[in-house]
């Protein structure tokens, strides 16, 4: 423990530096910039807006919003695990010369997509403008959110960073089985319907899917503080939190055990 | 007697490569009968020192655990067993261009690689006029990596390692990059480092000759065990009569 906040306190700076490096490489020689992190979610959000609202015809309040916050928290979830299933070979030309804790690997990637998102979630500030929804003081319930929603994330990430160094086809395996989450997760629907309306998931399972799934459980719970002023579980909070704190120490402590193999294997 | 403290302590380093190698999931799965796992022992028990401000030349046949050992010290391998002890947190082993992205420009590669390599941001900006001017690629400096030829990439990838000094430094076989006359530069700048009376420096050299200049001891490593650590002539000598 004591020896993950002193490599914390060490890396933090180059872990910032070379997130924000990363970021800037990304965007050199776009026309656009940064202007795609936000356009990437926004291109999406108008194409589950058709299909939702006018193929499917359901009625979804504040829909624009509602499929923003899911698809922002999906693309930081998604896009950061898969990456770091890699992350230790992708930086092969680090990690044999120099010695680094691989966990801030995992959190150079984290800071990229999660500064994509944090700007991306600017949008969600304009939109609830714009469609004037009501702000109440569970808006601070996105604090323990996405504190939960990091902590699972780095959890995650580091377990498969590590098994990820042995495994070759773990990167495939990891992006379908998120295809498979990202359609049962609600990102673009309504798990259960606030309007009235026939709901095609019964209620059980609506509610295995909304609980028991932690990036769903979230997102759901994000929608309720920030545009429908609903009551957030907190006893799921807190123990998707616990599971977050769990993941975290397997990984670190898989990745201080085994790091040393690493280099061996690349 | 040479009552100077050991900057570098090795006691009884044991360390093994498992022959571990990526494996697709579907041997995980169908492969019932756990693979056996050939385990390949580079260092076996090695115990030596060295004194504050020594430059020690480490030589031996290729896969005798020269470059493993320098790794270790290095940190980048944690042995199976013994202890490396180093007086002093500041180390580094020599190697050019780590961490560089070839999208950003020169001068945000030098704070990348800088600290990487373990210093602070403020102590990097201090050192950022000399890192240019020694690497000799001006207005470059501000433009990216990618555009640079491979002579200016590793001036400037050596410039960083050259400048940004540590205490205790490892070599392995870089000396000198670049053109003829800047081969000449670095190889005078390395000298420089190495020469200094503060640094301790080990060099993994093929080269005699290189350990008789550079070299005020030597270490001979030979199949992943120490055979023999004293002054340069007779340790030479008795390798190359060896060999």
């Amino acid at each position: 423990m004591g020896r993950f906040f002193r490599d914390i306190k060490k890396y933090y700076k180059y872990a910032i530096y070379s997130g924000r490096a990363g970021l800037k490489a990304e965007v050199a020689n776009s026309r656009l910039s940064w202007l795609w992190w936000i356009l990437d979610p926004l291109l999406f959000m108008i194409i589950y807006w058709f299909l939702s609202q006018i193929v499917f015809g359901q009625r979804t309040r504040y829909y624009m919003v509602f499929v923003f916050i899911g698809l922002n928290m999906w693309d930081f979830f998604q896009k950061s695990i898969v990456t770091n299933v890699r992350v230790v070979t992708n930086n092969s030309s680090i990690v044999t010369k120099v010695y680094l804790p691989k966990f801030i690997l995992v959190l150079i990637e984290m800071f990229k997509y999660g500064f994509r998102m944090a700007i991306a979630f600017g949008l969600v500030g304009v939109m609830m403008i714009l469609y004037r929804v009501r702000i109440t003081w569970k808006i601070l319930f996105v604090l323990p959110i996405f504190f939960t929603l990091f902590l699972l994330v780095f959890g995650i990430s580091c377990i498969v960073a590590h098994f990820g160094v042995f495994i070759e086809d773990l990167q495939n395996v990891a992006a379908v089985g998120m295809r498979l989450l990202f359609y049962i997760s609600g990102v673009f629907y309504e798990i259960e319907p606030k309007l009235k309306g026939i709901s095609r998931i019964p209620g059980t399972l609506a509610d295995i899917m909304i609980q028991w799934n932690p990036i769903s459980f979230l997102i759901t719970q994000c929608r309720e503080a920030l545009i429908y002023a609903g009551n957030i579980n907190l006893t799921m909070l807190c123990f998707w939190m616990a599971v977050g704190f769990l993941l975290s120490a397997i990984g670190v402590f898989l990745i201080y055990k085994y790091e040393k193999d690493y280099v061996k294997v690349i | 007697m040479d009552d100077r403290k050991n900057a570098i302590e090795v006691e009884d380093v044991h360390l093994s490569y498992q022959c571990l190698q990526a494996f697709p999931l579907r041997k995980s799965i169908f492969s019932l009968k756990k693979s056996k796992v050939e385990k390949y022992e580079a260092l076996r028990g090695i115990s030596f020192g060295v004194k504050k401000g020594e430059i020690v030349g480490v030589i031996g046949r290729n896969g005798s655990g020269k470059s493993t050992l320098l790794k270790a010290i290095a940190g980048i391998f944690a042995p199976d067993q013994g202890t490396i002890t180093l007086a002093t947190p500041s180390v580094s082993l020599l190697s050019i261009g780590v961490g560089f992205q070839r999208k950003l420009t020169g001068r945000e590669n030098v704070m990348l690689s800088g600290m990487l390599l373990g210093f602070s941001e403020q102590q990097i900006l201090e050192k950022m006029d000399e890192i240019i001017e020694f690497a000799e690629i001006g207005s470059f400096i501000d433009r990216p990596v990618k555009t640079y030829s491979s002579g200016m990439f590793s001036k400037l990838a050596f410039s960083i390692t050259a400048v940004l000094e540590t205490d205790i430094m490892l070599i392995d076989e870089i000396l000198s990059v670049g053109d003829t006359k800047f081969k000449k530069k670095s190889y005078e700048k390395m000298k420089e480092l190495i020469f200094d009376k503060n640094r301790t420096v080990m060099i993994v050299s093929h080269n005699p000759d290189t350990v008789r200049q550079l070299c005020t001891s030597v270490l001979w490593i030979h199949e992943g065990k120490v055979r023999m650590q004293g002054d340069v002539e007779t340790v030479l000598e008795a390798y190359e009569g060896e060999a």
